[in-house]
């Protein structure tokens, strides 16, 4: 019902040929402002054109090429984009509008708002680099983007940096790891495994844990969709339509990481590491962890490293809230979160600018306790990335 | 034009808001309406008019901001075939994407319905009556 002394405006508006993209916060602006809000999964993409600087001899030739490929109107769009979406593009016929691409400028104009605390700046183009099959052209990839973010995003308020590494090329890894471990922007190392072969946990790998561990850098496992490849960890080329790869692939890498690094002990061996899980939704975190405890019952001699059950390690693995499930009732995340022993390690993430970035509505509809809501938007990254409040 | 019954035995007060003078509101354009904390869409579709609740009930996306274009269906109707219909007259969210017919409010696959206001033209000026 209408009340008579409601005020009234009318404006004229336009369609949005893109997503609306920061228009929730202003929503939300007065409730959140106050809280320390962290965003642990913010992409720019136009990193791609700016590595080139960054890269030497064959490999710049290489990306030269790359980024005369004009893919969906757009020079130099996403390696990402090419190698992942072409067999699937145009399947949702321009719905929603796609994605504009997000530059430095974007990302501060956000930050400008000074509702978000800290944006933690996370790989687009290259979160497929692991299925890319040349370890070398992966690895230099990594090595350019890092050095190129480094650059260009230090010393801005409130902006962190997570470096990538190939881990087809371990000691490499490690290598890129000493070099950025140090630098104050630089939060995390986030391992884009989808595709490598032996999965993640293998020994072969350790050396990125090693070097993780020696800097006390927190390691991220970031989801994507792992359309393409046939192998670890997900067969999902059998799939005719984006919708089921979309919605499986992200769990499932996830949990097949978890079961990998967990049932490997590396949290055995590397007591002081800290794991994050981002961009695959929560609902499958109690199925993965009370799913490996009865079968540990059985199994547990095949994992004599382990000093406890599977559960009891993967509570400890941080996690974002995107791609947050739509569940039917209000009260239902709280009770998720109870379900996989989250309230400390749940941390609201938007994946802005990307096509399935949650508005931060899809959080706040939920209802949660006042402590419960504080730190899943902020007190929670905090500790996990080794922050200082900013309010 | 669209129009919501009212409830049957419902006294509520019906109120007429104006959107705008019919000569500012030509075809192929939308005007977003707040009355209060409340949020309407109001599109101008070839001379039709047509209001919807403005939020979209996934997050909260604006819909006046949404394109209008067709969509893909598939049913008795195409005899199971995938078309392309309702060109014009589907309602996108800016958000992630859900579509909403704009004649009824009613989402394409879900079972769901946006709140619809009746638009009436009188004197040259166009209302929304809440
Ligand atoms: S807000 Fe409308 S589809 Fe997400």
């Amino acid at each position: 019902m209408a009340n008579e002394g409601q005020p009234v405006t009318v404006q004229r508006v336009e369609p949005s040929l893109n997503p609306v993209q920061d228009e929730d916060l202003d929503q939300y602006g007065e409730e959140l402002s106050g809280l320390t809000i962290v965003d642990v999964d913010v992409h720019v993409d136009d990193t791609l054109m700016f590595m080139l600087d960054y890269m030497e001899g064959h490999f710049r030739k290489r990306m030269e090429t790359v980024l005369q490929a004009d893919f969906k109107g757009e020079p130099g769009n996403s390696l990402r984009n090419m190698i992942a979406h072409i067999a699937w593009l145009g399947s949702s016929y321009d719905k929603p509008p796609r994605a504009k691409l997000a530059t430095k400028e974007d990302l501060l104009a956000r930050m400008e708002k000074g509702i978000i605390d800290y944006s933690i700046l996370f790989p687009s183009e290259l979160l497929p680099i692991g299925y890319l099959p040349e370890p070398e052209w992966a690895a230099a990839l990594a090595t350019a983007y890092n050095q190129y973010m480094v650059d260009a995003y230090k010393n801005l308020e409130g902006v962190k940096i997570a470096i990538v590494v190939a881990p087809q090329q371990p000691a490499r890894a490690a290598l890129e790891i000493d070099r950025h471990a140090g630098h104050p922007d630089v939060v995390s190392v986030c391992i884009p495994d989808a595709g490598v072969n032996p999965p993640i946990g293998d020994e072969k790998y350790w050396p990125i844990f090693e070097a993780a561990a020696r800097h006390d850098l927190p390691i991220s496992f970031h989801g994507i969709e792992a359309l393409i490849h046939d192998n670890y960890p997900l067969r999902v080329a059998h799939f005719h339509t984006l919708m089921q790869v979309n919605s499986m692939g992200f769990p499932f890498t996830s949990m097949l990481q978890i079961m990998s690094v967990v049932c490997a002990g590396i949290p055995v061996r590397f007591p002081n590491l800290k794991f994050a899980i981002l961009e695959a939704g929560l609902t499958w975190m109690p199925f993965i962890m009370y799913r490996l405890d009865a079968a540990y019952l059985r199994y547990r001699t095949e994992l004599p490293a382990l000093e406890k059950k599977p559960s009891e390690y993967i509570r400890d693995w941080y996690i974002g809230t995107h791609e947050l499930e739509a569940l039917p009732r209000r009260g239902d995340l709280a009770k998720l979160i109870d379900l996989y022993q989250g309230r400390d390690t749940t941390m609201w993430a938007s994946d802005w600018p990307h096509l399935e970035r949650d508005l931060i509505a899809g959080f706040m509809r939920y209802e949660m306790d006042d402590a419960l809501r504080r730190k899943i938007l902020g007190e929670n990254a905090l500790r996990f990335f080794g922050l200082t409040a900013r309010k | 034009m669209s129009s919501e019954k009212p409830r049957s035995g419902s006294r509520r007060p019906r109120r007429k808001i104006p959107v705008a003078r019919l000569s500012d509101f030509p075809a192929g354009t939308r005007m977003e309406v707040s009355v209060g904390s409340v949020q309407i869409a109001v599109f101008n579709v070839e001379g039709d008019f047509f209001a919807l609740f403005g939020r979209c009930p996934h997050q909260s996306a604006p819909l006046s901001r949404g394109r209008l274009q067709g969509t893909v269906i598939c049913n008795a109707d195409t005899c199971w075939e995938t078309e392309w219909a309702h060109e014009g007259e589907v309602l996108v969210c800016p958000g992630h994407g859900m579509e909403y017919d704009i004649r009824s409010g009613k989402a394409f696959g879900y079972d769901l319905r946006l709140r619809t206001y009746e638009v009436s033209v009188e004197d040259g000026q166009v209302f929304i009556v809440m």
